[in-house]
């Protein structure tokens, strides 16, 4: 009984963190003892492990939207015409 | 040597720039966006310090956008729909067999998934998981506090995956 009610506590702990853990952003970066505690979490845990491998190819697959889609070459070259021209004092 | 620092901080963004207006405008309206934005950073380069050219650069492209009377409108169905079906740009690597066994199950559910979120949640998904921003670049780009964009983010994540979950269990012998 104890040890469900441990992990359970552990699970929403997890749940919570689950994504800063994989995004590893700076602004919002796990301490080290966090990291150990949810590692081990997930090492147990099928239900979060579950989860963290389902945000991960969600997040994989997003990105490759990213990669499939680089901004039109045209597009580019224009903006760095403009800049071009702002700086040569031909477009105000 | 305005004109030096002001290559030097504009240039390396120029496509951040492009993805993360057709990601607040549209398509249609990405370039007027950018090409604005930069007629009014290059007006106000000499007031920037330096530091950060793409925050300062995300700022001006949102005020930009929002002075254009343009409302913030996230990725269209379209965008969403151009974003999954486009085929890899030219030199992009191929995805490993894995991903691409995903990518069978995934892509048009997780393109409906993207689709059904509300835009204030789209958006944010689209700017750090598509347009791959930090949470401080999403925050700049659309101008709230960066623990916004985490609550939005975690909430879109977490209602993209409610929604896959039966493909999730469909591919469970690929996984």
């Amino acid at each position: 009984m104890i040890r469900t009610i441990r992990m359970m506590v552990m699970c929403h702990w997890s749940a919570r963190r689950i994504q800063r853990y994989l995004d590893s952003d700076p602004a919002a970066l796990l301490d080290d003892a966090e990291i150990r505690r949810l590692e081990a979490h997930l090492a147990e845990c099928d239900k979060c492990r579950a989860a963290t491998i389902e945000y991960r190819q969600i997040d994989s697959a997003l990105s490759r939207w990213a990669a499939r889609r680089m901004p039109d070459p045209d597009s580019v070259t224009h903006m760095h015409e403009v800049v071009d021209r702002l700086v040569r004092g031909d477009l105000q | 040597m305005q004109a030096e620092g002001f290559r030097r901080y504009v240039e390396p963004e120029i496509e951040v720039l492009l993805r993360v207006a057709r990601t607040l405008a549209g398509a249609s309206d990405a370039d007027d966006l950018v090409q604005e934005t930069l007629v009014r950073a290059w007006r106000s380069v000499d007031r920037f310090d330096g530091r950060h050219p793409r925050a300062w650069l995300l700022t001006i492209l949102r005020n930009t956008n929002m002075s254009m009377h343009r409302r913030h409108r996230p990725a269209s169905v379209d965008d969403v729909a151009s974003f999954a079906n486009a085929r890899p740009a030219f030199g992009i690597d191929p995805s490993s067999t894995e991903d691409r066994v995903m990518d069978s199950f995934l892509t048009e559910d997780l393109e409906r998934a993207v689709q059904s979120l509300d835009a204030k949640f789209r958006t944010v998904l689209l700017l750090i998981d598509v347009d791959q921003l930090t949470y401080a670049e999403a925050a700049n780009a659309l101008g709230v506090p960066v623990g916004t964009v985490m609550s939005r983010l975690s909430r879109a994540r977490d209602r993209v995956r409610r929604h896959l979950r039966p493909t999730f269990a469909a591919a469970g012998g690929h996984r």
